[in-house]
């Protein structure tokens, strides 16, 4: 899960490119063709749409409306990504395909000329105007809002300099209207919703007018209670429980599909922590957690924070450090950094007499600026479309301490078996597919 | 020192010395019964945590030991241990197996001291730690406190150890109960008692055995921080003295206003006591300082049966001899100056008559000789014979003049009241009215200096009266005589008029004191006079405000 802190701070950027391979490509990619229904490359379900009128979601993290469109977890990730819009998607092989956005070429100064799909609208029936669009971004991007210009309703000229296409398919991107009222902001998805899940309630999520996808009942419950919803036979559980996932695949009617390793756990140290990890056994750190793990893999092109020096993160401004306090801080909700920090304390990466530190967000926050701890145990994305820029939002410090990846690990969807299709995008975001 | 101080040091004295040593030694046996009773309890309590931390270990080796049965049953940890499949299960084993038997420490280790598991400290997994069952199994009783550690902090704990072989390799089991605030609130039974932890790694701190009751129990403690080795904590019971200060202070308040209050009463009774008693002798020595020659008609009456009232009695007894004695030397003085008048009237009498007889012989030798020269004769000494009688009619004169010799005769007081009523009644001054005895006995005196002495003090009671409203009453009663056989007739002239100061009533009798803007300042100095040849008392009861009353008694005659 990534908390709103770390989203901000790390990578309110992070953007979903490629499930494998390279980073996407500055230059602007070639408009991939639709994709024929046979291409099941990036599903993960292929049942028949119309087979049902219905889908059941079950979640466990919370999901909350105010974080839309920017999701903080798998949960958000997943269910945002049903109702809102980027201009483009990135499949899981890094195709680029459009999305809000129907077509897009490159000029002759260079500039970008993307054009909205002509049926664009958002919830409430209005059409999606490039005015729309740069209303959006000027909210929470206005750097790039600067560099956009209006042609028409439906067509934005773009500065590329310095960015990357596939910028575009940042959740943080989507286009998206305030609400009257509060609460959901209006999107431009396949899906539209209103309610709110938690509890014994579950969300509704209605199917635009010609999607021709069936309705989503989502709810969401606590992890320990995932075996449950497949008690209660849902169609499709994103968990990463390893009880969840081992009755899941005890039950003839579900498959596990694996996600990809879409998360790193890293540990941050300041320049004086006097951490040495060069003698431990970190290959044992998988065996800590309590979920699918394995070693950080940092040579597959993956993570983006194994290499900051390429961008160049300007260090001066690391503060004045007093020595670290001799213990290891993690967000205190997040288990398995917790495992993670204990295993460092108890291969006595600090020597003896180390301990470990859970820390409220507001807090752990505040620590992980601050810098005055040995080390930060913090789970982030592994890929980002713009990593430089990622690395910019990190504090001051880091460049000059150490980055040490720990472990991958990976979400897995328990799929019920003829459920419609289900594809996953770069970033292992699932989306409902319409026919 | 006066007498009333002395009583009243006296009586404090008597009351708050009794007290102070009372409540000292209330003091000193409360501290020696309570401190006694608190050690006992601290005593008590250091053996019933013996008993405790042999339960706990008892509970610990019995919880160890189920879960050696449950090990050797359990197929999927004899995979995960000898043959190291499903390594999450067996890490997790020790965390599992700790929350079902409630322990607070749980450790497994291989042959080798490493720990394969540990609930506790679940990541743990991998290091070794021989140690630690080896200092268990050298403990005595095969249990002792354990400082080891947690991912988040060091954990206290009793632990004990204990073994089983599995596929042919000795496993071995630690584990134990936190040591914790908890825990030792647990072993305390009440608030005055606190129970604390000692380690050999602790700072010694200071004992202060004027605050509390302190008894320590020796637990052995293994220390694994550093050089692992087997040392001995202690387990310190104190019981605060804070109750028994809390005690004191309260008896001490306590005692501070019993003495205060009966300090208080102490004082009252002694200024009440000292008052009752130095009153009325205060008020003998006044009366007696009033007596003298001309001053004996003072009043010692008293009806007290003590020996003030004897001595009031005495007193009286004594003004009344001498006031006695007094009219009995004014009367020999008087019958000295009437001696000596008399001598002086005999002489000049004589002086007087000696011209006289010797012009009567003269004529007597005239006639016999020549009687008609007796008219001649007697014209020559007419001359003398009229000296002499005028001579004699002007020492008559100038004797009756010195001294109007009282006509002592049996008076009716009563009817003496009356006619003075009659005669001085004025209803403008005042109401006067009458209150008069029957069967008086007659009073023998000069029925002029008895009608004197009732216009004088009815005339000034009238005077006395601020208002036309105001009443006097004139009344006479019978009393005994000061020698109990004799008989007295008592008058009072009671006013409601303005009363007297003690400074005015000490001067009432003065003569020429008046308060009156027309008064001679005479009158109740003659009263005096009178009633004092009459051989009589006069005294006054009077205050300030409430009236005056003249009360006079004068010898009644014998019946």
């Amino acid at each position: 899960m990534i908390r709103a802190h770390h989203q901000v701070l790390l990578v309110g950027m992070l953007v979903v490119a490629a499930c494998r391979g390279a980073a996407p490509r500055a230059e602007l990619p070639p408009l991939a063709p639709a994709l024929a229904h046979a291409d099941t490359a990036c599903l993960i379900a292929a049942g028949r749409p119309a087979s049902r009128d219905t889908v059941t979601i079950a979640l466990t993290e919370p999901v909350d409306p105010a974080h839309a469109p920017l999701p903080r977890n798998v949960a958000e990730r997943f269910l945002f990504a049903q109702l809102y819009e980027t201009l483009i998607h990135v499949d899981c092989q890094g195709r680029v395909l459009p999305a809000l956005a129907g077509s897009w070429e490159q000029g002759a100064a260079g500039r970008w000329t993307v054009t909205l799909r002509s049926d664009a609208r958002f919830w409430d029936g209005a059409p999606v105007t490039a005015r729309d669009v740069l209303t959006a971004w000027r909210a929470r991007d206005s750097s790039l809002a600067q560099s956009i210009a209006v042609l028409d309703e439906r067509a934005l000229s773009i500065d590329p300099s310095g960015r990357s296409f596939q910028r575009f398919a940042d959740p943080a991107l989507a286009v998206t209207k305030s609400a009257p009222g509060g609460g959901w902001p209006i999107g431009t998805g396949q899906y539209w919703t209103t309610g709110a899940a938690g509890g014994a309630d579950a969300l509704w999520a209605s199917p635009m007018a010609g999607a021709g996808l069936p309705a989503l009942k989502v709810t969401v419950a606590p992890a320990s209670e995932a075996r449950d919803a497949v008690d209660a036979n849902v169609d499709l559980l994103l968990t990463s429980d390893p009880a969840a996932l081992e009755y899941g695949r005890t039950r003839p009617q579900y498959q596990d599909a694996l996600l990809e390793w879409d998360h790193t756990y890293v540990l941050f140290a300041p320049e004086a922590s006097g951490l040495e990890l060069g003698a431990l056994r970190l290959e044992s750190l998988p065996q800590a957690v309590h979920v699918e793990a394995r070693a950080a893999q940092v040579n597959d092109g993956g993570l983006w924070l194994a290499d900051l020096k390429r961008c160049d993160v300007a260090a001066a401004a690391a503060p004045t450090l007093a020595p670290p306090r001799r213990r290891i801080v993690y967000e205190q909700a997040d288990r398995d950094a917790r495992d993670l920090a204990a295993r460092l304390v108890g291969l006595a990466a600090l020597g003896r007499g180390a301990v470990v530190a859970g820390l409220a967000p507001p807090a752990f926050e505040t620590a992980f600026r601050g810098g005055a701890e040995a080390a930060y145990v913090l789970r982030v994305r592994r890929r980002t479309v713009d990593p430089c820029a990622a690395a910019r939002e990190l504090p001051a410090w880091v460049p000059r301490g150490s980055v040490t990846p720990l472990i991958d690990t990976r979400t897995h969807a328990l799929v019920r078996r003829g459920l419609p299709r289900l594809s996953v995008d770069w970033d292992g975001a699932v989306r409902l597919v319409p026919r | 020192m006066s007498f009333r101080a002395r009583i009243l040091i006296g009586l404090g004295l008597i009351v708050l010395l009794p007290l102070a040593v009372f409540e000292l030694r209330v003091r000193a046996d409360m501290a020696g019964r309570l401190t006694a009773e608190y050690q006992r309890r601290v005593a008590s309590l250091v053996a019933v945590i013996r008993a405790d931390l042999s339960r706990d270990s008892a509970g610990t080796a019995a919880r160890l030991d189920a879960l050696k049965d449950a090990i050797a049953a359990d197929n999927r940890f004899r995979l995960a241990a000898l043959q190291g499949a499903d390594r999450a299960y067996l890490l997790d084993y020790a965390g599992n197996a700790m929350r079902v038997t409630g322990l607070a420490m749980l450790q497994v280790q291989d042959d080798q001291g490493r720990i394969i598991s540990s609930g506790h400290f679940r990541n743990e997994y991998d290091r070794v730690e021989p140690e630690l069952p080896r200092l268990l199994a050298a403990a005595p009783g095969g249990m002792a406190l354990v400082e080891t550690r947690t991912a988040e902090a060091s954990l206290l704990a009793l632990a004990r150890a204990d073994s089983l072989r599995l596929g042919g390799r000795r496993l071995t089991l630690v584990g134990g109960v936190a040591v914790d605030s908890g825990f030792l609130a647990r072993l305390a039974p009440d608030s005055d008692l606190a129970v604390s932890l000692a380690l050999p790694t602790d700072t010694p701190t200071r004992v202060d055995s004027a605050a509390q009751v302190v008894s320590a129990l020796a637990v052995p403690f293994v220390d694994l921080r550093d050089a692992p080795s087997l040392g001995e904590a202690r387990i310190v019971v104190t019981h605060s003295l804070a109750p028994l200060a809390a005690l004191r202070r309260r008896v001490d308040a306590a005692f501070a206003a019993a003495v205060l209050l009966t300090g208080a009463i102490a004082l009252l009774l002694a200024s009440w006591l000292s008052n009752w008693i130095s009153r009325p002798l205060r008020e003998l020595a006044r009366r007696t300082a009033e007596i003298d020659m001309e001053r004996l008609d003072v009043a010692f009456e008293s009806d007290r049966a003590d020996e003030i009232g004897a001595l009031s009695r005495l007193l009286g007894a004594m003004t009344q001899r001498l006031r006695a004695g007094a009219a009995r030397l004014r009367e020999a003085e008087r019958r000295i100056a009437v001696g000596d008048l008399a001598r002086q009237v005999n002489h000049d009498i004589k002086n007087g008559l000696i011209p006289i007889r010797n012009v009567f012989r003269h004529l007597l030798e005239a006639a016999r000789g020549e009687p008609d020269r007796l008219a001649a004769a007697l014209r020559d000494r007419q001359g003398t014979i009229e000296s002499g009688i005028s001579y004699l009619e002007n020492l008559a004169t100038n004797y009756a003049r010195l001294y109007p010799q009282p006509a002592r005769e049996p008076c009716d007081v009563n009817a003496a009241v009356r006619e003075t009523i009659r005669r001085v009644s004025d209803a403008s001054r005042g109401e006067l009215k009458s209150v008069l005895a029957d069967a008086l006995p007659a009073v023998r005196t000069d029925p002029l200096v008895l009608r004197r002495i009732l216009e004088n003090l009815i005339g000034n009671a009238l005077d006395s009266l601020a208002s036309p409203g105001g009443t006097v009453i004139v009344g006479t009663t019978r009393g005994a005589g000061g020698d109990g056989d004799s008989s007295v007739v008592r008058i009072t002239v009671a006013d409601t008029g303005r009363g007297m100061s003690r400074e005015e009533l000490n001067r009432a009798f003065d003569d020429f004191y008046t308060t009156k803007p027309d008064g001679t300042g005479l009158g109740l100095s003659i009263v005096r006079r009178l009633v004092l040849d009459a051989n009589g008392a006069l005294r006054v009861e009077t205050a300030p405000g409430a009236g005056s009353t003249f009360i006079v008694e004068l010898p009644g005659e014998a019946e």
